[in-house]
């Protein structure tokens, strides 16, 4: 770990070494340790540390990039030069108005001394932990436990300066028996947040239950989600349309319908990069600060995220979504409002229905409503009467995403935060949806 | 310092903490992308990347440490660390890693190409994707554009404790273009060659052929009529898959369930196991006679294609599907050592930061006999589907639903109207015991994603499939409602 001191004086040298008319680096540098456990035992035990320096170099309205991990001052001094030549290259851009002028961003503070320094042996320890839950269950259990540190800092020749360290802890369980599956996912940036034995309850219950499923006829039915599904499908109205590039080439969903009432009144849906209770990046790759964006507000579709050039466009302000070094802005720390329903209320609801742990391997099939495809998978269940009666194949479903969330009915009242690998974090809900549409059943 | 001397370093190292096996990768990257967006040029990029990756076995257990810092300390450190992990992997274990016979090899590889990519001036390559973005613009009702460029070195050296010692420089070439078209309350798109880009093991030479400019008009008349082009119908018909989507088809449904460790259930929490179990090996009709599919890292340009694996083992054919029985596995040395077989070379990592998986090499279709104007003059009722859209499998490599660019449909052994969000889905041996026709070589194209995950943390793999167009019966099409 470099820490603020160090990561800022190195950047601030490294801006030195330009001639550029303006000049940013982003720093973004992880040290990572992950234990990946199948079977029972551990099999692939990793730990990383990289440091890449990621440079913008601007002359007029040309902007070049070079990225590089070799920080000798020759390493360094080639990349700042090989944006440079890189800008010159460029035509001119006439909608690029230049790197944006320093902002200040909320301090969060999300770091935590024994997640970043978490040893191999403390990580075997909760390995074991959930191992043992499933061997009582005859259940194969595999998974990951992850910990880490991820520090990002930003440098500008217009003054921007900003680091921010943050700590991340993940642990991914999923069981199988014979005939069934079950998972559990935790997430926080501090590792003793995860109350990882009920992470392994949660993961065996579903497996254990979800033994000798019964094939049911593909269709429309009702759906309870929980957490796990609806994170899938605010991810996928992330990647596919939330951000102001996707909008502005009118390949998102949201084109022609901002403004318009498009999901249930009961859907609130927001982006916050500094709420304590996501896992907060308080700047994106450009420095600026990231703004609550209130992406759909009581079911009406209202505004995408932007970074600076997408902002220049649209004639207003970046909301600080730049995510990484290249690419459009995304949305990345979302969240979904709570409703007042718990989860046994949401399916006792339903008279007729499938109740659906998670969905996977999901993929864009028509970008006008977020039509996806994708499976269910780890513990789906039939719901008759207001109640789980038996587990139930798998499905595959082709779904707009769009109507999916037009329908819902309820909302449930406790979040829970998903962090995924690459610091995409949404922090939601369970729900029931009136309608979903299943389309195939696997053997 | 030798670079050299940093990778024995850590196998003196590793041996003196008590690793019964050490290997030790040094990798440097060099990569340049350019991007060109609706007339604007969006990236042009250097990136580089240098480190060294240690990985070790102690008390029967793996361990791994990487550092991007390449110095005497830093080496000593990251070998230190990777012990320290492998004694804690030691403490849930199901017993010691057996690796099977040594692994010895020794030489120098570099992927044979023309041009070096590097050797093309940024002005060339940038001026290709301007006259490629200007001719889709060219098009009326375009509304979004955008062509890319990717080139990369790879140079890196891999020893290991039982006296291997590779050097290997691997070259990669990629580009593509793709137009978004609006109107009428649709939005469609294509894309040339191939969804995204194609790439290869190749250099510069391999861009070039691929004639992006010459390509852009069609490419963009053709996203512009798809807005206007009648639905995919929804029923059971016979299916004819083009090169480019069987590609795709053959990496999914064929290459990912062929990996040894998704089998054993290494992959199990992540990206799912398969349905190809030990058991069906030799013992299993995958498909139709007509079906052969051959798993090789030698079949330039392939993605997969290389010198020795990240074990160091060589470079090889293994047939995969013979007359539609499954015959082979992708393996690693651990792997294969649990089935008394020896690796056929299919480890590789992503960068000198991630350890060694069990990765597609080349895994190919082998071409039939069929021209594809026969083919479809021998179909009276179906359609043509071509140029992947979406991609979607279930965790066993059975059910899968794939989407396409572009549809025709195909009436009494002719060619008809052109078809829009088209669809098909399938079990997968049902699905390739259904295929009834492959096209022969002269359709036959070595298809390049560069895209393929796996692994956590995640892994970029790079992979290749070679394909000709083939027939399918009795395939449920039209699954978009």
């Amino acid at each position: 770990m470099m820490g603020r001191e160090a990561a800022l004086a190195m950047l601030q040298k490294a801006l030195g070494y330009s001639k550029a008319q303006e000049t940013d680096i982003y720093l973004s540098a992880q040290d990572l340790g992950l234990s990946r456990f199948a079977g029972g035992a551990i099999h692939q035990n990793v730990a990383h540390s990289n440091i890449v320096l990621n440079i913008r170099s601007v002359t007029g309205k040309r902007l070049g990039r070079a990225t590089t991990n070799d920080l000798s001052e020759a390493g360094v001094r080639k990349a700042i030069e090989a944006a440079h030549q890189n800008a010159l290259l460029m035509p001119e851009d006439p909608a690029f108005e230049g790197l944006p002028q320093p902002s200040e961003a909320a301090k969060v503070d999300s770091f935590d001394e024994a997640t970043a320094f978490c040893s191999p042996e403390a990580r075997a320890q909760i390995v074991r932990g959930v191992c043992l839950q499933g061997a009582e269950h005859e259940l194969n259990v595999s998974g990951a436990c992850r910990t880490g540190v991820q520090e990002t800092a930003v440098v500008s020749s217009h003054g921007v300066r900003a680091y921010h360290a943050g700590t991340f802890a993940g642990l991914i369980i999923n069981t199988m028996s014979g005939s069934s599956a079950g998972w559990a996912k935790g997430g926080s940036w501090r590792l003793s947040d995860m109350d990882t034995e009920a992470l392994g309850r949660e993961a065996v219950s579903k497996a254990v239950d979800g033994r000798e499923p019964v094939a049911i006829e593909p269709g429309r039915y009702p759906v309870v989600l929980d957490t796990y599904a609806v994170d899938d499908i605010l991810e996928a109205l992330s990647l596919y349309g939330m951000g102001a590039q996707a909008v502005q080439e009118g390949r998102s969903w949201m084109n022609d319908i901002i403004g318009d009432q498009a999901m249930s009144p009961s859907v609130t849906i927001w982006d916050d990069g500094s709420a304590p209770h996501g896992w907060p990046v308080p700047f994106d790759a450009e420095g600026m600060p990231r703004r609550r964006v209130d992406i759909i507000n009581q079911g009406v579709v209202n505004t995408p995220v932007h970074n600076s050039y997408t902002a220049g466009k649209a004639g207003t302000v970046s909301t600080g979504h730049q995510a990484y070094f290249t690419g459009g802005p995304i949305a990345s720390n979302l969240f979904m409002q709570e409703g007042g329903s718990s989860l046994d209320e949401l399916i006792g609801s339903t008279e007729w229905g499938i109740y659906i742990t998670r969905f996977f391997y999901t993929r864009l099939a028509h970008s006008k409503g977020c039509v996806m495809t994708g499976m269910t998978r780890d513990g789906t269940f039939m719901i008759e009467n207001g109640q789980i009666t038996h587990p139930v194949k798998d499905l595959r479903f082709t779904q707009s995403y769009v109507e999916a969330l037009a329908g819902v009915e309820h909302v449930g009242s406790k979040s829970k935060l998903v962090l995924n690998e690459v610091g995409f974090a949404t922090r939601v809900p369970a729900l029931k949806l009136s309608s979903f549409n299943f389309t195939g059943v696997t053997v | 310092m030798p670079m050299d001397d940093f990778l024995s370093r850590a196998l003196d190292l590793a041996a003196v903490k008590g690793a019964s096996y050490c290997d030790v990768r040094l990798v440097e990257t060099n990569q340049e992308r350019f991007v060109v967006r609706t007339g604007v040029v969006d990236t042009i990029s250097n990136d580089e990347s240098l480190g060294i990756g240690v990985r070790v076995l102690v008390n029967g257990s793996w361990g791994f440490a990487s550092t991007n810092i390449v110095t005497p300390a830093e080496v000593d450190r990251a070998t230190g660390l990777a012990v320290e992990i492998a004694l804690a992997s030691a403490q849930s274990s199901n017993g010691p890693v057996s690796l099977g016979p040594p692994v010895t090899s020794k030489g120098i590889y570099t992927t044979p190409i023309s041009v070096d990519p590097f050797s093309i001036s940024s002005k060339d390559n940038l001026g290709l994707l301007l006259e490629a973005d200007q001719r889709m613009g060219s098009v009326k009702g375009i509304s979004a554009r955008t062509g890319n460029l990717i080139f990369i070195k790879e140079h890196k050296t891999f020893v290991n404790s039982e006296g291997a010692h590779v050097e290997q420089t691997i070259y990669e070439a990629g580009g593509g273009i793709m137009a978004t078209a609006r109107g009428n309350g649709e939005v469609q798109r294509r894309s040339y060659p191939q969804s995204m880009r194609q790439q290869g093991c190749a250099g510069w030479e391999f861009v070039d052929a691929m004639d992006l400019a010459g390509n852009a008009e069609r490419t963009a008349t053709e996203a512009v009529a798809l807005l206007s082009a009648d639905q995919c119908p929804s029923g059971v018909t016979t299916l004819i898959v083009g090169a480019s989507q069987l590609g795709l088809q053959i990496h999914e449904s064929c290459g990912h369930a062929i990996e040894l460790d998704r089998v054993l259930g290494s992959e199990a929490a992540y990206a799912g196991t398969s349905f190809l179990t030990t058991d069906k090996l030799n013992n299993f009709q995958y498909g139709s006679d007509q079906v052969n599919i051959t798993a090789d890292s030698v079949r330039l340009p392939g993605l997969g294609s290389y010198g020795w694996d990240d074990e160091g083992v060589p470079a090889q054919s293994t047939p995969v599907v013979e007359a539609g029985k499954f015959v082979g596995y992708l393996m690693s040395r651990e792997t294969a050592s649990g089935l008394d077989l020896p690796s056929n070379g299919s480890m590789r990592a992503a960068s000198w930061n991630r350890i060694p998986l069990i990765r597609m090499t080349n895994v190919s279709l082998e071409p039939g006999n069929w021209t594809l104007d026969d083919l479809i003059a021998d179909t009276d009722d179906g359609i043509l589907m071509e140029m992947n859209r979406s991609w979607s499998i279930d965790d066993r490599r059975y059910n899968f639903q794939f989407g396409t660019e572009i549809g025709y449909e195909i009436k009494k052994g002719k060619l008809g109207k052109m078809l829009r969000n088209c669809t098909y889905t399938g079990i997968t041996p049902e699905f390739w015991n259904s295929c009834d026709a492959v096209c022969s070589d002269g359709h036959w194209t070595m298809w390049g994603i560069p895209n393929c995950g796996k692994g956590q943390p995640g892994q970029l793999g790079h992979t290749g499939h070679g394909a000709a167009p083939a027939r399918f019966r009795n395939i449920q099409v039209g699954v978009m409602k």
